[in-house]
């Protein structure tokens, strides 16, 4: 037992471990308190100087940590700077993971405070009333560089407001990703879903499963969208009205969940129903998979690894063909708003347009991940991009151009054939779609009971918005 | 103690310590790896290898400072690093001014009602960020410290006080009343009685204090990640994560490193005060 008088009756004199430690937080705290913390002062924040220029206006920009790095050092320390200089305004532009932008985008608002310009990684259609109608700028981009996409534009445009809630930047079709090597040796075509239904146990069987994921993340929300768009269970008709639980959309919709829980049933493991959106790369990566849907981070992140059988042997393909069509989500749709409580909206507007009519520059710096929303913005639009993507020196050569035709043919919106309303939004983001998936594989539905269960979801939130009068 | 019981001892601390301790040789081997030894799920985890998938002694060249220099020179790890520091500090400071007064006055003044507001104010560390964090955006934007480090430093406390004055309080009933009566019937004012008689002999607690409220702060990621948004303003636990982590792509190699650097010195200041955390935690009851 500690006698307290030894406590009480230690010399002071010398320096105790308990003398240093009072002097140490004594002294850190007058650092923390008087120095360091006074950040403003420090001069974070001062303007930048351009060529001996203080600049007048402040833009404010947030935007995802993009997967290359060097697009963002680019972004960062060249592009910026350089529209900055030429427009008196000091850019500054604040990147976060693509899994906070909502979040983020939620805070903001409520606290009517934020970036000027916020980019989400697919339309954001339930922040509409929160943003800026930009109308005027697609009309003004559209007389320069042709007609916007139509990803890009069923993606942000209302019809019911008959305006553009957001701005489309860019976008990134949505390709297989396999190993040649693996599909060879099971015998297994990937032209047809049914091919894959037939070829995921076979696959399975050589240790290497089929990875769809069937979890609250976006690249399950991309995959298995598209996969009902392919059986034709389109969610809403071209008039963006809940049509799911009706008719051939009803039997389409089953059709696919049928498939799918074939598929993970007899190809699949159990891990895909716990997947972020990093996990179908990083088990692609790591040599388990054959199969994957995702953006090109995994065929760069292959090249990157250093790993040339990996590399070498991961091929890009389309979105398998179903009995109705072949069609797929794109992966991110990179989506500008300018919100109401914007400090600088003149600003935001003008980089904007700038950085769409000169996309051609981050459509290579982002190693041709960030097709631009407008085709024309890169001169002899698909023709030129095929071109500049087969010049890519990476093994096997040429595996990019499929890309193309990709973006061309087989790329759509969320909520095709309709808009990208408020009501597809927070289907996406309350991942309505993965669970349906997830319980009719597990058996915890039937297809049918999935169907009609999701029907009734998707009504009510298609009445919540409409009483909102965003649809 | 007997040569057999030293044995059991050994027994039963030993695989546990390699237990406890394997994460951070993992995090330290990870750290150094090439890619292409990391991507290879041929190779084992925990050594080296070469390009062919073999371990060498000489292991030191099949490493590489690549991931660990781009944490330092690519990416605002410096600034986190301090960021975390002078946030944890600040907040342990105005956590002890705030709740060792507190702690003491519900344990000395506060009559029968004390250990009801004490219990009262610990629920209060109960309430979790995710509810408070929207709320409290607006009231830091009102404040104008949107992406200031001020933002954090106001903050924190509502977590840190609550569970500091609670514990304090427990820790300041176990000191025998009788010693401050005798330094007032000697002259000594009440403040006078707490500085000489208390607080000297409250060091556990005061310790312990100062230790979890660091950690908590080392440890929040909501505010942190809600309130700031500029990369060279964030604190390491939402930088790392944020920075080192794009879009589907992980920095594996960087993200061990910038995980195990700070858990060095606090693994370091939690085994430096053990015996004085565990006293603090026990409210000082063998004393």
């Amino acid at each position: 037992m500690a006698d307290v008088s030894d406590e009480l009756e230690r010399p002071s004199s010398t320096l105790t471990r308990g003398g240093l430690l009072k002097k140490g937080a004594a002294g850190a705290f007058a650092v923390a308190m008087f120095g360091g913390l006074a950040d403003k002062s420090f001069g974070f924040y001062g303007p930048l100087k351009f060529a001996h220029k203080q600049l007048a206006g402040e833009l404010r920009i947030m935007q995802w940590a993009h997967f290359v790095p060097a697009y963002d050092q680019w972004l960062d320390n060249t592009y910026i700077k350089r529209w900055g200089e030429a427009n008196d305004v000091e850019v500054k532009v604040d990147h976060i993971n693509n899994a906070l932008l909502y979040s983020t985008g939620a805070s903001q608002v409520a606290a009517q405070s934020g970036h000027d310009l916020f980019w989400f990684i697919s339309p954001p259609s339930t922040f509409q009333k929160q943003t800026v109608p930009v109308t005027d700028l697609v009309q003004e981009v559209s007389r320069k560089l042709g007609p916007m996409s139509r990803v890009a534009r069923k993606s942000t445009y209302n019809p019911k407001t008959k305006q553009f809630y957001g701005f489309p930047d860019d976008y990134a079709p949505d390709p297989v990703q396999y190993r040649r090597s693996y599909l060879q040796e099971a015998g297994v075509s990937l032209n047809t879903w049914e091919d894959l239904r037939k070829g995921a146990p076979k696959l399975k069987q050589i240790g290497h499963p089929v990875g769809l994921g069937m979890s609250n993340e976006i690249d399950s929300n991309m995959l298995l969208t598209s996969l009902l768009y392919c059986y034709g269970g389109f969610i809403q008709n071209e008039e963006n009205r809940i049509v799911i639980g009706q008719g051939a959309n009803r039997r389409g919709a089953i059709q696919a969940l049928t498939v799918m829980r074939d598929i993970y049933r007899n190809g699949m493991t159990d891990e895909v129903f716990a997947w972020t959106a990093a996990s179908n790369n990083q088990a692609f990566l790591a040599g388990r998979l054959s199969v994957a849907l995702n953006a090109i981070s995994i065929v760069r992140s292959a090249e990157n690894s250093g790993n040339a059988a990996l590399s070498d042997d991961t091929f890009l393909a389309s979105i398998p063909r179903g009995p109705v069509m072949r069609m797929g989500n794109e992966h991110v749709m990179g989506v500008f708003v300018i919100w109401k409580f914007a400090k600088n909206k003149e600003a935001a507007r003008k980089y904007l347009v700038d950085q769409q009519l000169g996309y051609r520059e981050h459509f290579i710096r982002s190693q041709f991940y960030n097709f631009p929303a407008w085709t024309g913005a890169i001169d002899g639009g698909f023709k030129s991009i095929r071109r500049m993507s087969a010049q890519d020196d990476h093994k096997p050569k040429g595996k990019y151009t499929i890309l193309t035709t990709i973006a061309e043919k087989y790329t759509t919106n969320p909520g095709h054939p309709g808009n990208t309303t408020p009501v597809i939004d927070e289907i996406f983001n309350t991942y309505l779609i993965p669970q349906m998936f997830a319980e009719v594989a597990q058996g915890k539905m039937t297809p049918s009971e999935g169907v009609s269960a999701f029907a009734r979801k998707a009504n009510a939130i298609y009445r919540k918005w409409k009483n909102q009068g965003l649809v | 103690m007997t040569r057999r019981q030293k044995l059991t001892t050994y027994a039963v601390v030993v695989p546990f310590a390699i237990f406890l301790a394997f994460p951070f040789y993992f995090a330290l081997v990870t750290m150094f790896k090439t890619n292409l030894d990391l991507a290879n799920v041929e190779n084992s985890p925990y050594v080296y290898n070469d390009p062919e998938g073999n371990f060498h002694w000489d292991f030191w060249n099949f490493a590489t400072f690549e991931h660990v220099t781009f944490l330092f020179e690519e990416t605002n790890y410096p600034r986190w690093l301090l960021n975390t520091a002078l946030v944890g500090l600040a907040v342990v400071a105005i956590t002890l001014a705030l709740a060792m007064p507190a702690g003491y006055a519900l344990a000395r003044l506060a009559g029968g009602w004390g250990q009801g507001a004490g219990v009262a104010i610990f629920l209060v560390y109960l309430i979790p960020p995710t509810l408070l964090f929207l709320p409290l955006s607006r009231l830091i934007t009102q404040l104008d410290l949107k992406d200031s480090l001020w933002s954090l430093v106001l903050i924190y406390p509502s977590f840190t006080v609550p569970f500091a004055t609670w514990l304090l309080m427990g820790f300041f009933k176990t000191i025998p009343q009788e010693l401050e009566d005798a330094a007032l019937i000697d002259g000594a004012s009440r403040l006078k009685a707490f500085a000489v008689i208390v607080l000297p002999i409250s060091l556990p607690g005061i310790l312990t204090v100062v230790i979890f409220a660091f950690s908590l702060c080392v440890n929040e990621f909501i505010y942190a990640f809600t309130f700031i948004s500029s990369s060279e303003q964030r604190t390491v636990s939402a930088g790392v994560p944020n920075d080192l982590i794009r879009g589907d792509v992980f920095f594996w190699q960087s993200l061990m490193a910038a995980v195990l650097i700070p858990a060095i010195p606090l693994a370091l200041l939690y085994n430096a005060f053990l015996d004085r955390f565990i006293k603090g935690f026990t409210g000082g009851a063998f004393r």
